[in-house]
């Protein structure tokens, strides 16, 4: 006799609990598990192997409790590839992480290609696409927050995992943009909605998976190991620290970062053209500061190292108090630094619109000012600069070559901008509030999780409050 | 043709004093005025090279200057004996084709681009006689011979252009553009600025201005008169007939003058061509035209022609901008500059094929082609000052990468492997140097380097007269660098690139495969799947480093699953390829050409363990 799928997970509970607890994605990992409740179930395909699709609330001793989507399977024997996808026994069948099943994860392209609507979860293509459902998928790389499956080498299928309770950002905001015909996005094909109680939810997002693409982040390392490791090769002569000119390195990537400038301003343009743009109300600025002071205070309560710079921070915000330009406000994409950001053989693409995973939605979605994305890309180049480990041959050199490195990129990068939109460092005051906000955030993360990073953003402050 | 129509007469203007003795144009001028020129009947023809349609979508080809390669009289210049005599080392080497720039009867004011006759060999390379003779021992291994013809302009000592100066009225008066003004085709860009004020010069003996879109000693040839297209059309079958096998057609975007066009790629151009090729394929079958357009690929395809037909103009073009990009590339650690020009270049016909090379004796000059609207890699090209004196300034391939073996090698397989026939030029394989004191030209054009003793082998003349001094510094000079100690090192670049012709030899894939960019996540690694499926399965995968430090790669060879990487070159059998992606690490600058051995669907994968 088989059992409901409501009933299977119910019976699970207590493996699905520890197996949870061991996912990247899973949010919750500084605080024990004390139960595992489902929420919903739903047979997608078969009996052997079969496929549920699943929310379960994570009691954690909080409210709300966190929800997350899971997919599982049910085999009767389950073969030696999926063995690492185990969960636990359920009579004699063997439950396990269905994303490692192709065989299962078909059911989801095919469901998404026809249109399946079951138990209110509803698979739809995006107007006029026509999918083929051949292609075999595999789970990429560890991703943080999401799963996301590969299929062939055409598609991508993003399965959200801690399930915020309204339309997902990502989504939403992917459909606005292909709306105007945005170029530097990867085209929506694609999605699974549902509803949890009265409150829309987004399970899933399909893309079209852009196969020659290479993260910024990958990119833009590249260039710095370039000019470390040519300013590294010459023997230093007596004096400060000198590092060859990264205009004139191999690896320089200004104009990838000229180009990328030019595609981030587009997006925002196309934004602002989709979901509407705004004058910022007269409290605004008020409201930022007072935002970001509040943070400061908070960070500077816990991490000593930040105290020397805490008066300089605070004139800064107060600084934003006095601006008198108007400021405009719109959609953004709200987590932009340089792992967000793809470079395809012919453009620049943005991705993940979903906004910092930590902040309440409300706040994810509320019109915000272009610069905070801008702020948050040019901290990436200055991570970007440190990143390249080559030990401790000569540090004066590497900090005097990647702050070069930086500099140059973060220019080349607001030139691009500049292209587009007015130049971001126009509006200097507010563009240094939001760069400064970033480094007190990335100040209180490199504490908590690692303390050796500290200098980087530390650094930063000391040069932008200068 | 009769005897009784030719007027035994001297023509007045003595044009060819060289050509004294040698069958040539003009020696005789017929009663109606046209000058009487060597038929291919009057000399000896060649055999023809082995059979085979396609051959030039396979063929490794070898750019040599007749005057660089091997004196075989003693005069101190390269001649066409000369290049007989080494033809063996070309066969051993693994040469298909061998493209000759021109070797016709010349001032040579440009290079011998200015022909002035085009039946008669410039007489310190030898004589048509001695160029049947390569033609013929050539063939005999298995070698073909394509040459350099000049469609567009002659040089103004071609009788053609003194008979048309001389007499408007008589049958070349119309051979060439003329007009009373210098104010027409005013939409023509002048190409060599720095030496030409006008595309027009004024000519006192016809008292006329005439066309030039290259230097003013080379007027335009006006294929208005259907005159001049026959007569081209005759100069092709003069060649054929020898048995040469085929034509590098040099300028061919400039043949017809339209008003208010800028008089590059007309459809009569494209018309003419398409004259051309059928001759070669109704009466030289295997015989190849390669067009030289220095456009951008997209524009380039023009000239293959109708794709319905598998292409009926050029069967072969250059592809010029994909040269800088492999050096930008490898400067900027990144594959992107590569995969950007292969995604811009568009598929071309089924009988068509590419020319690629990474130097030659005369490259792009990057302000012709530069859009950057188009194409913001070619830009940044032009910006860095590094990339632009790879261009400018002519240099040899081994200066260029600082004689790093390692860069050498990753350059050479990326010729052998991307899509395209690869172009060596002379002297390349044993990494060559040049001599910037020669200046721009010839820097890249000094002896070829046989052997370490005097002259480098290249002739056994007094060394003073030479016709460029061998290279002789420390590190590229010819005792250092010769094919001789070459040839007995195991380790040398010379073997090393034999052996990676030989490995191109033997997959199909390489010459007439797909060409798919593999993604990966590392942009430093270019990596790209050659595949041939019409005869039987031949599946090359080519993984390249940019970069100058180690690299890791992972690759989705999903589709392969169960596939074996066989490396090419020692044959080594790499894990096999399961459902992850497949990692493979490069050091510094490596490469890796892998053959893909699928598994036959009846045997069970365990076997494809070891």
């Amino acid at each position: 006799m088989t059992s409901t799928a409501a009933d299977l997970i119910a019976g699970i509970s207590d493996p699905l609990a520890a197996v949870l607890a061991e996912q990247r994605w899973f949010a919750g990992k500084d605080r024990p598990i004390r139960a595992v409740i489902p929420v919903r179930a739903t047979d997608l395909a078969g009996s052997d192997p079969r496929l549920i699709h699943a929310v379960v609330e994570v009691d954690q001793g909080e409210s709300p409790r966190d929800r997350y989507q899971l997919l599982l399977g049910v085999r009767s024997d389950l073969p030696e590839f999926l063995g690492h996808a185990w969960v636990a026994a359920c009579g004699d069948q063997a439950v396990y992480q269905a994303v490692h099943d192709p065989e299962l994860t078909a059911v989801l392209l095919e469901s998404i290609a026809h249109g399946v609507e079951v138990a209110g979860l509803r698979f739809a293509t995006e107007p006029g696409v026509a999918l083929d459902t051949e292609q075999r998928s595999r789970p990429v790389g560890a991703e943080q927050s999401n799963t996301s499956l590969v299929y062939g080498q055409t598609y991508i299928l993003k399965l959200f995992r801690k399930l915020a309770i309204g339309r997902s950002p990502d989504l939403e905001l992917h459909r606005a943009l292909a709306a105007v015909g945005c170029e530097h996005i990867a085209a929506p094909l694609g999605s699974i909605e549902g509803w949890l109680g009265a409150e829309p939810v987004t399970y899933g997002m399909l893309s079209e998976f852009l196969r020659s693409a290479v993260e910024g982040w990958a990119m833009a390392t590249a260039s710095v190991r370039d000019l470390l490791g040519e300013s590294l090769l010459i023997e230093r002569a007596p004096g400060p620290a000198k590092p060859n000119d990264p205009a004139d390195a191999g690896g320089d990537f200004a104009a990838e970062a000229h180009r990328l400038g030019h595609a981030v301003a587009a997006v925002h343009a196309d934004l602002a053209t989709a979901l509407g743009a705004s004058r910022a109300s007269p409290g605004y600025l008020d409201t930022l500061a007072t935002g970001m002071q509040r943070r400061l205070d908070s960070v500077a309560s816990q991490v000593p190292e930040l105290a020397p710079h805490v008066d300089a921070l605070r004139a800064a915000f107060n600084e934003v108090r006095e601006i008198d330009s108007p400021v405009r406000l719109q959609r953004i994409h709200g987590d932009l630094h340089l792992g967000q950001v793809l470079r395809t053989v012919t453009r620049w693409v943005l991705i993940d619109f979903e906004g910092e995973p930590m902040v309440p939605l409300a706040e994810r979605t509320a019109p915000a000012s272009t610069l905070r994305d801008v702020a948050g890309m040019l901290r990436s180049f200055d991570y970007a600069a440190h990143h390249v480990p080559l030990g401790d041959t000569d540090p004066e050199l590497h900090a005097a070559a990647a702050l070069a490195w930086t500099t140059r990129n973060q220019d080349a990068f607001c030139d691009g901008y500049a292209q587009v939109a007015p130049d971001p460092r126009k509006d200097a005051a507010l563009l240094r509030a939001f760069e400064l906000d970033k480094a007190v955030y990335e100040v209180s993360y490199e504490h908590a999780h690692r303390p050796a990073w500290l200098p980087i953003p530390l650094a930063a402050i000391a040069r932008l409050t200068h | 043709m009769p005897s009784d129509d030719l007027r035994a007469q001297t023509l007045d203007h003595q044009s060819h004093p060289d050509l004294e003795g040698v069958p040539h144009t003009g020696e005789a001028v017929r009663s109606d005025g046209h000058l009487v020129e060597p038929q291919a009947e009057d000399f000896e023809h060649a055999k023809a090279a082995p059979k085979d349609p396609h051959w030039y979508k396979r063929a490794v080809f070898y750019e040599v200057l007749v005057r660089s390669f091997h004196d075989s009289d003693c005069n101190g210049t390269g001649d066409l004996t000369g290049l007989t005599q080494k033809l063996d080392y070309l066969q051993w080497l693994g040469i298909d084709c061998l493209w000759l720039p021109p070797f016709y009867a010349s001032p040579l004011r440009d290079g011998g681009y200015d022909i002035s006759d085009y039946r008669a060999v410039l007489p310190e390379f030898g004589s048509v006689e001695d160029f049947v003779v390569l033609l013929d021992e050539a063939h005999k291994r298995g070698i073909r011979v394509i040459t350099d013809l000049v469609m567009n302009h002659t040089s103004d000592q071609h009788p053609w252009f003194q008979e048309s100066r001389r007499d408007p009225d008589g049958p070349y008066g119309d051979y060439y553009v003329w007009s009373d003004k210098d104010t027409g085709y005013a939409d023509a860009r002048i190409i060599f600025v720095d030496t030409e004020a006008s595309n027009w010069t004024y000519d006192p003996v016809r008292g006329q201005f005439y066309w030039h879109r290259f230097f003013s000693h080379q007027p335009d040839l006006n294929y208005e008169n259907p005159a001049v297209g026959d007569a081209m059309i005759d100069v092709l079958r003069f060649w054929l007939d020898l048995g040469i096998d085929g034509f590098r057609l040099d300028a061919v975007p400039y043949l017809f003058e339209q008003e208010g066009t800028n008089c590059e790629n007309l459809p009569r151009t494209h018309e003419f061509l398409k004259r051309c090729r059928k001759v070669v394929d109704d009466e030289y079958p295997d015989r190849v035209l390669l067009a030289e357009a220095n456009q951008w690929p997209a524009d380039v395809v023009e000239y293959f022609g109708d794709p319905a037909t598998g292409g009926d103009e050029a069967h072969m073009a250059f592809h010029f901008p994909l040269m800088p990009r492999i050096f930008m590339a490898v400067r900027r650690e990144s594959r992107f500059p590569i995969s950007e020009i292969l995604a811009q270049t568009p598929p071309i016909p089924s009988g068509c094929q590419w020319g690629i090379f990474l130097r030659n004796h005369d490259e792009l000059t990057l302000e012709m082609v530069t859009d950057e609207e188009r194409d913001y890699m070619y830009s940044e090209y032009v910006k860095d000052p590094r990339m632009r004196a790879n261009i400018g300034i002519r240099r040899r391939l081994a200066p260029l990468l600082d004689n790093d073996r390692n860069q050498l090698e990753l350059f050479t397989a990326l010729l052998l492997s991307l899509p395209g026939s690869p172009v060596l030029y002379y002297g390349d394989e044993i990494g060559m140097g040049d001599n910037i004191w020669l200046g721009d030209r010839d820097s890249v054009r000094t002896p070829m380097q046989w052997t370490p003793d005097r002259n480098a082998g290249f002739s056994r003349c007094d060394p003073g007269r030479i016709y460029l001094p061998v290279i002789m510094d420390a590190v590229y000079g010819y005792q250092a660098v010769n094919v001789e100690a070459q040839f007995t090192s195991s380790q040398s670049l010379l073997n090393w690139t034999r052996r990676m012709i030989q490995v191109r030899r033997e997959h199909l894939a390489f010459g007439l495969g797909d060409f798919a960019e593999l993604g990966c996540s590392n942009p430093s690694v270019l990596a790209y799947l050659r595949k041939y499926t019409d005869d039987g399965n031949d599946l090359v995968i080519c993984v390249n480093n940019m970069s100058r430090f180690p690299q890791p790669v992972e690759l989705d060879l999903s589709e392969y699953e169960g596939g074996v990487p066989v490396e090419l070159t020692g044959g080594v059998r790499f894990p096999p390829i399961g459902e992850l992606p497949y990692l493979l690490t490069l050091p510094g600058h490596g490469f890796y050409w892998f053959n893909i051995e699928l598994p036959t669907p009846d045997v069970t994968s365990d076997q494809y363990r070891c």
